[in-house]
């Protein structure tokens, strides 16, 4: 992915951003410019919750290029508190503690790919809430 | 409508064909497929090619126009179709409208793909490059990591064991065994399958495909003109193709599949048959897991019954509904562009009768399952024995 289109992407990446459609009111993640349920195109931004329950997680021991040298990691499926429903990296957790039903929060964090040149790249993560 | 038929087949055997390019590959099955009906290039209306990676992992893009060259076939229409998993049913399915309806009369319909280029993460890459990649690229998600979700869901929901999944893996290479054309013709135990590393937990390295090279070939035309020829030949009774969310979090619940039961449906109703009708079924079994939820959405047994299925052995080659007869994409192997036009050849070799010591007995009727991105675009094939 060329560079302009990681930036191009930013906005969803770091801060979890999706839409709500103006004429249906449904909120969607991964962003759109068709609203999926009643075809509007009147679509507005929409900061998602930071927080979310996990309802399941997979361990990942086949990487794809660029990140070898961090498996096992793990995959969750998050319910945000808006019913939602996310896929992303769990972290600053122990593998073996990953729960199923655990609450989680949203970070920001670096991956171990690079765009060429070096440029370092984030994206949302969820770790555990600590309560 | 016109009614079609496939009147000849040409294939490679599904290996890691190092010595062999992607136009080597694909010369070989569309030669061997026209001279088993004794057919030139020049007498064909033109060609679908089916193919995913070779922009990816071969850097050739154009594909249809490369290969019809290479076939000398240099006036003649040609078109790429890609549509990950599902591309070689889909270019097939392009093949019968233009057929059934008139388009053109005699055509052929080449898979083709070439994946052992490629190193292991290149290959996990390349296979997650079907999901939405403005989305899930920098995010670590791989396709085994959405697949291992599903299996997780289902293991949970149906309260089953994951060594009962598995058994799908098992029941392939059993098939395999005896298959010429398979990559991996060859038994393998529970235990073995069970012991072999995780790629996402729970799914094991042999329950999913793995890389594959491959080409294979059909002849399809009239069912006039088939008669004509005088060829053995097979009736492409319906194909029918659905949609669903490409987004697994979008989906009303990962085991909906409501794709492949549209088109399932739409084929049973098309052809005037049911689920018990079929002879045998060649589905897409990316991961065991993607296997058993067929069975199930396919109608030959109710939610959560797969396993049972696969237990009581009536999915093997001397049951009342036999499964992937040559292999299935983990025993004969899933050069991935390239298995709806394989599954085709399966249909065919096995109404012809010409399928060896895989033969089903009575053979009649035939589903071929494709799919891509968990059942985001499903293709279903019927084929039917002529009299």
């Amino acid at each position: 992915m060329a560079t302009s289109a990681y930036w191009r992407t930013r906005i969803q990446r770091y801060r979890l951003m999706g839409n709500k459609c103006s004429s249906c009111n449904k909120v969607f993640f991964p962003p759109r410019l068709v609203c999926p349920h009643c075809g509007s195109v009147k679509l507005d931004e929409c900061k998602l919750p930071e927080k979310g329950r996990l309802v399941d997680y997979t361990v990942v021991y086949s990487a794809p290029k660029g990140y070898e040298t961090v498996i096992p990691y793990v995959i969750g499926l998050v319910e945000l508190e808006n019913g939602v429903k996310v896929v992303a990296p769990i972290t600053d957790v122990d593998v073996d503690e990953v729960k199923e039903g655990m609450e989680v929060e949203l970070t920001i964090r670096k991956l171990p790919e690079q765009l060429e040149g070096g440029m370092i790249c984030y994206t949302y993560k969820f770790r555990p809430v600590i309560k | 409508m016109r009614e079609v038929a496939v009147v000849s087949v040409g294939y490679t055997r599904v290996s890691e064909h190092w010595e062999k390019s992607i136009k080597a590959l694909f010369v070989e099955a569309a030669l061997k497929a026209l001279e088993n009906a004794d057919l030139s290039a020049k007498s064909l209306d033109g060609i679908y090619v089916a193919n995913v990676f070779a922009g990816c992992l071969q850097g050739q893009t154009n594909l249809a126009n490369v290969l019809a060259d290479s076939l000398g076939l240099y006036d003649k229409f040609a078109i790429s179709i890609d549509a990950g998993g599902a591309s070689g049913a889909l270019a097939i399915h392009e093949a019968y409208k233009d057929v059934a309806h008139g388009v053109r009369d005699l055509v052929m319909v080449c898979g083709v793909e070439k994946m052992s280029e490629a190193s292991p993460q290149e290959i996990v890459s390349a296979l997650t490059s079907v999901v939405d990649q403005e989305h899930l690229k920098y995010t670590g998600i791989t396709v085994h990591s959405l697949a291992a979700l599903i299996y997780k869901t289902y293991l949970k929901r149906f309260n089953k064991k994951q060594e009962d999944v598995a058994l799908m893996s098992v029941i392939d290479h059993e098939h395999a065994a005896t298959c010429h054309h398979a990559q991996y013709p060859f038994k393998l135990s529970l235990e073995t399958i069970m012991s072999s590393a995780i790629l996402a937990d729970p799914i094991r390295v042999l329950e999913a495909i793995s890389p594959s090279d491959g080409s294979a070939a059909i002849i399809m035309c009239l069912h006039e003109k088939a008669k004509e020829l005088g060829l053995p030949h097979v009736k492409l009774v319906t194909s029918q193709i659905a949609r669903d969310r490409l987004n697994l979090t979008e989906r009303d619940d990962l085991l909906s599949m409501k794709a492949l039961v549209e088109a399932a449906q739409r084929a049973y109703s098309s052809a005037g048959i049911r689920p018990s009708d079929l002879s045998f079924v060649e589905l897409y079994d990316d991961y065991s897991i993607m296997g058993v939820i067929a069975l199930e959405k396919l109608g030959l047994c109710g939610p959560g019954e797969g396993v049972e299925l696969l237990k009581s052995g009536e999915v093997k080659l001397s049951g009342s509904i036999p499964v992937n007869t040559f292999g299935g994409l983990k025993a004969r192997g899933a050069p991935l562009g390239a298995i709806g036009v394989y599954q085709a050849i399966e249909a065919f070799l096995q109404l012809t009768g010409n399928a060896g010591p895989n033969q089903v007995k009575n053979a009649r009727i035939g589903l071929t399952h494709t799919s891509c991105g968990f059942n985001s675009i499903v293709v279903i094939n019927l084929f039917e024995v002529c009299c």
